[in-house]
């Protein structure tokens, strides 16, 4: 396995959004520690960096774990703003999650005033079969709707897909036309340039 | 049928400015500028952000609230560069009334345009316009077609610089294009924004249409022309010193009409709004944009009586069974976003004392659909939202008074808390930095755990409530008591208000990145604390790695039985006087020996004292001989009216104090003036809030026939001077304009009738094709009540509706156009006249 090299790597913001207790902190604890919690607490925020390896490109993984209740919603912004690619988590036992998905899609569009931007769709908790309100065709019927990639997961060990789905942000960015890229950071960008030459 | 008196309109205005986008700032460079923003109502401002710095990209994140008290047309929203001297505008939006609906609700960019008199107008002005035929001086012909407009007045005019010294020019365009003007201009009034003219001007209409062609329809040939009055401000100095007098002053605003929209008989008496000048939008200039999310609602609020069976239908929720086919819950399923349907909702259940029954009822359904007891009331569902709404309808008060100093400490002293070591800046240090968090967490931690006895009434029934229904649903779970109130109060109260203190009037400005990243972690740290009731060991060492000592300095058990100590009195059932509820076990506050009169159960003899143990828990105060033996006395804590000193007259002893209650007094008294004061302030947090209170009392006992103090031979006199310290501020009554609240539920489920017919259907198929859920919509539980209630709904929906037709036809006739308060020239004022159904 090659070594992490330490400069010239990207480094990808990550943020997990999603309504209360759909799994957002399990998904994103199982990533890191290789772990599942039964009995996890409400989040408020909390990040995670890591190395990582991504189709022989290594990258830095900067995820942030946000909070499902509205409450936070005012900070939603703030994170919205700066994440490179989003994780739309809703639980297939949760109907409303599920619902609540488009809100989450759109807010972020309309932060970054795009028509698209990097976000895949993924409906956890894909193990509780028989507790299953949200199906298979209605998530990928959603997903298609939105246009952006579905992906079914289980933070329970053993994992289902949980790798992949942090993997498949990753990819989408890395996808993104290249001009997209530099218009956003350019308009973004804090260092100097030369403007008279 | 409702006359014109009887309705009101309410308007309100949210809005958030979340941020603005490649702005252009009139100063030279491409650095960021420290920019702000404001909202203003036509040409008034009513809020201002704070300022962002250095940013062509700044982030605003602010959110403005507010009741409007008065008619407007404009919207707007002004960008500004802050500068040391004074500010330079960069770009507004200027929003018409009545196209804010396209933008309700929603996060939308709009594009700066200029700022500029061309495009800053307000104000009306005042025409008289007749038209008549006069015998000509002229032999050839002998009438002669005229038209006399006379400029009577205008008001609220823009100030240009600190002045308007208006006057007004009249211009008549006629020829092919319109492009030859007759001109004429009245005198210039000094400093009036609302100038009286009353001038008149002579244009001669038949002239002009005999120059071109002397046929028969020079009557159509002359009124192919356009009036237009506009106002100007006459900046004499400008215009004379800098301009040479060509400039002709400053643009206040014009009116247009073509004449073959005026009738050529009779007087054309009207008001007319001032508009912009057309030319502004033909520049091209990019300025920047602004992201801003706008909700504006005007509401027609009628008279109590024809809300009587909305009201009913909605309050019969919390007995309608199954508890899915009542209102309440159609209504909150129907609205997709829940907090609009959880606001009124909250208001009038509330206002009429039946919140708790639909909490109940409604947290049962969740809990039942709830597998796993760690996920319980996480979602954003309707009984969250109602919960939620109530914690900041009734809990502001108390959220100030128990979290404000430690907020305001937090954001002024500015000391780095930061802990993640990745993110530690050069010269911080570790260990310093932990000190200081855990002196903000220590903070906060006494704050809230001492606040539990000022928790406002209404949420603590609602908690007792919660913890009740968890009980039962999982009867072997110890913590989900505990959990499922700390699920409100820490996660969606304490810790969302210290993570945005500005959103809960705990700040009235927004922290800077160090404040909030400190406030994040204090957020952090306090939700721990809510988790500490429930949290299994095992979670712990998988979070965040930095802030594992925070978590392990707090989970000792003194920091979690004061946790426990606190869920316990907010959910206790004392305060709620809920009947048949289980008995709970006590918490005891306080105990200690004291001396207490005898009550007086006997008429006659001599009134002893005798040394007693006390004991206040949060449902009783009580004594007995010894601490071991059985109680002597209880007085439930519903039953103490007020707790005050004693004057030492009375019985000439020291530190005597009072427990007023129903139907006597207990006089005791305290070893010393420290223990009198701790009993008196504990004693008094415990009565607060309850509702029979006393609003005065007797500082001197009653003897002899008579009270000491004020003499009033009355046993029963009610007393002679206020209680002290009246009601606590953390437990203020909120004012509820019910009707209001029903209309915005009206108004909610109006606009989701085709949802309520839906649903109608859904259960009429339902009932047919028995137990086959149909594909398209959600299984109903029980589809005979949930029809019938939907059919009632809607009954109270459209005659509500109709009424609502009625008054708009009323109020359309009766509306003058053209009127001081209806001008011409906008649409804005005029009823909406759509109709719903």
């Amino acid at each position: 396995m090659s070594k992490p090299p330490n400069d010239n790597v990207t480094t990808y913001k990550l943020v997990v959004v999603g309504d209360g207790g759909v799994g957002k902190s399990a998904l994103t604890i199982q990533f890191f520690q290789k772990m599942f919690v039964q009995d996890y607490d409400p989040t408020i925020e909390d990040s995670y960096i890591q190395h990582t390896e991504i189709d022989g490109r290594w990258c830095i993984l900067d995820v942030l774990d946000t909070a499902g209740q509205e409450e936070f919603s005012a900070m939603r912004e703030q994170y919205m703003r700066k994440g490179d690619g989003f994780l739309l988590v809703y639980s297939v036992t949760d109907y409303l999650s599920y619902e609540n998905i488009r809100n989450f899609y759109t807010l972020i569009l309309r932060v970054k005033d795009r028509d698209n931007y990097p976000m895949i769709l993924v409906a956890n908790k894909v193990d509780l079969v028989h507790q299953r309100k949200v199906t298979e065709e209605q998530g990928k019927e959603l997903a298609s709707q939105l246009r952006i990639p579905y992906i079914e997961t289980s933070a329970k060990d053993p994992p289902l897909n949980v790798d992949l789905a942090f993997h498949e942000v990753v990819r989408v960015i890395r996808e993104q036309p290249v001009d997209l890229k530099n218009t956003r950071r350019r308009r973004r960008g804090k260092r100097r340039r030369c403007s008279i030459l | 049928m409702a006359g014109m008196g009887d309705v009101r309109v309410e308007e309100s205005l949210h809005v958030k400015i979340a941020e603005a986008k490649n702005l252009v700032t009139p100063s030279v460079g491409n650095g960021g500028r420290n920019t702000f923003c404001t909202v203003k109502l036509d040409g008034e401002q009513i809020y201002q952000t704070s300022i962002a710095e250095k940013s062509l990209n700044p982030f605003y994140g602010e959110e403005f609230r507010g009741e409007i008290p008065r008619k407007f047309r404009h919207l707007s929203f002004y960008v500004y560069e802050h500068g040391t001297k004074n500010n330079k505008v960069i770009g507004k939006v200027s929003l018409r009334k009545q196209e804010l609906y396209k933008y309700h609700g929603k996060d939308h960019w709009f594009p700066l345009i200029p700022v500029d008199s061309d495009t800053e107008v307000q104000g009306k002005v005042h025409l008289e316009i007749r038209f008549g035929e006069f015998l000509s001086t002229e032999p050839e012909s002998l009438t002669s077609y005229r038209m006399i407009v006379k400029v009577v007045e205008s008001s609220d005019l823009t100030v240009t610089n600190g002045a308007c010294n208006p006057y007004a020019v009249v211009t008549l365009s006629y020829g092919k294009s319109r492009h030859k003007h007759e001109v004429k201009r009245t005198t210039v009034k000094k400093k009036t924004i609302c100038p009286q003219f009353d001038e008149t001007f002579w244009f001669s209409l038949e002239n002009r249409a005999h120059q071109h062609d002397r046929n028969n329809y020079y009557i159509e040939d002359m009124f192919d022309a356009e009036l237009s009055v506009s106002l100007w401000h006459d900046d004499t100095r400008v215009s004379r010193e800098v301009l040479g007098g060509m400039f002709p002053g400053v643009f206040l605003g014009e009116m247009k009409i073509s004449l073959t929209d005026l009738t050529s008989d009779g007087v054309h008496n009207a008001w007319y709004f001032l508009r912009a000048r057309d030319n502004w939008k033909n520049q091209k200039q990019e300025l920047g944009s602004i992201r801003l999310r706008i909700s504006y609602t005007s509401d027609y609020v009628f008279p109590s009586e024809y809300y009587d069976h909305l009201r009913n239908v909605l309050l019969a929720s919390s007995d309608t069974e199954p508890i899915t086919s009542s209102a309440a819950y159609i209504f909150g399923d129907i609205v997709n976003n829940k907090q609009d349907a959880a606001q009124p909702l909250v208001r009038l259940f509330l206002h009429q004392g039946r919140l708790v029954p639909l909490i109940s009822a409604l947290a049962r359904l969740e809990i039942s659909k709830t597998v796993d007891p760690n996920t319980i009331f996480r979602g954003n569902t309707l009984v969250t939202k109602l919960i939620d709404e109530l914690m900041k309808l009734v809990g502001l008060p108390y959220l100030k008074d128990t979290l404000k100093p430690a907020i305001d400490e937090i954001c002024t002293t500015h000391v780095s808390c930061e802990i993640d070591v990745s993110r530690l800046k050069e010269g911080e240090n570790l260990e310093d930095n932990m000190n200081q968090l855990k002196h903000y967490i220590s903070l906060i931690f006494e704050a809230i755990t001492c606040s539990g006895l000022v928790c406002p009434t209404p949420m603590c029934e609602v908690f007792h409530t919660l913890k009740q229904v968890a009980q039962q649903f999982f009867p072997g779970n110890n913590e989900v008591r505990y959990q499922v109130v700390s699920g409100f109060i820490f996660l969606r109260f304490f810790a969302a208000a210290i993570l945005g203190p500005k959103l809960f009037d705990l700040r009235s400005d927004t922290q800077d990145e160090a404040s909030h990243r400190t406030l994040t972690l204090v957020s952090k740290a306090i939700q721990g604390l809510g988790n500490l009731v429930s949290t299994k060991s095992s979670s712990l060492g998988l979070k965040e790695d930095y802030m594992v000592p925070v978590f392990v300095y707090m989970s000792d058990a003194s920091h979690v039985d004061a946790v426990r100590m606190f869920l316990d009195i907010i959910s206790s059932s004392a305060r709620t006087n809920s009947i048949g509820g289980e008995i709970e076990a006590p918490i005891i506050l306080k105990e200690g020996m004291m001396r207490k009169r005898a009550q007086g159960r006997k008429k006659f003899g001599v009134k002893n004292f005798k040394y007693r143990h006390f004991r206040l828990t949060n449902q009783s105060l009580s004594y007995s001989k010894t601490p071991d033996e059985d109680n002597l006395c209880v007085i439930p804590i519903e039953d103490i009216l007020a707790v005050e000193r004693l004057q030492e007259e009375s019985f000439k002893m020291k530190y005597m104090f009072q427990v007023v209650q129903p139907l006597r007094v207990l006089y005791v008294q305290a070893d010393n003036c420290v223990d009198e004061k701790q009993w008196l302030d504990i004693l008094n947090k415990v009565c607060n809030t309850n509702r029979g209170r006393l609003k005065t009392y007797h500082p001197a006992a009653y003897m002899n026939g008579h009270w000491l103090c004020c003499k009033s031979m009355e046993s029963g006199a009610s007393g002679c001077i206020p209680v002290t310290g009246g009601l606590p501020i953390t437990d203020i009554q909120v004012s509820i304009d019910i009707e209001r609240e029903l209309e915005k539920i009206h108004s909610l489920l109006l606009n989701n009738i085709e949802k309520l017919e839906q649903m109608q259907d859904a259960c009429a198929t339902q009932e047919v094709y028995a137990g086959e859920e149909s594909l398209d919509y959600p299984k109903i539980e029980d589809t005979k009540t949930c029809f019938e209630t939907l059919s009632k709904i809607l009954r109270c929906v459209i005659s509500l509706e109709q009424e609502h037709m009625q008054y708009r036809k009323l109020v359309q006739r009766e509306t003058v156009l053209g009127s001081i308060d209806t001008p011409i020239g906008d649409d804005s004022l005029v009823f909406p006249s759509d109709t719903k159904l």
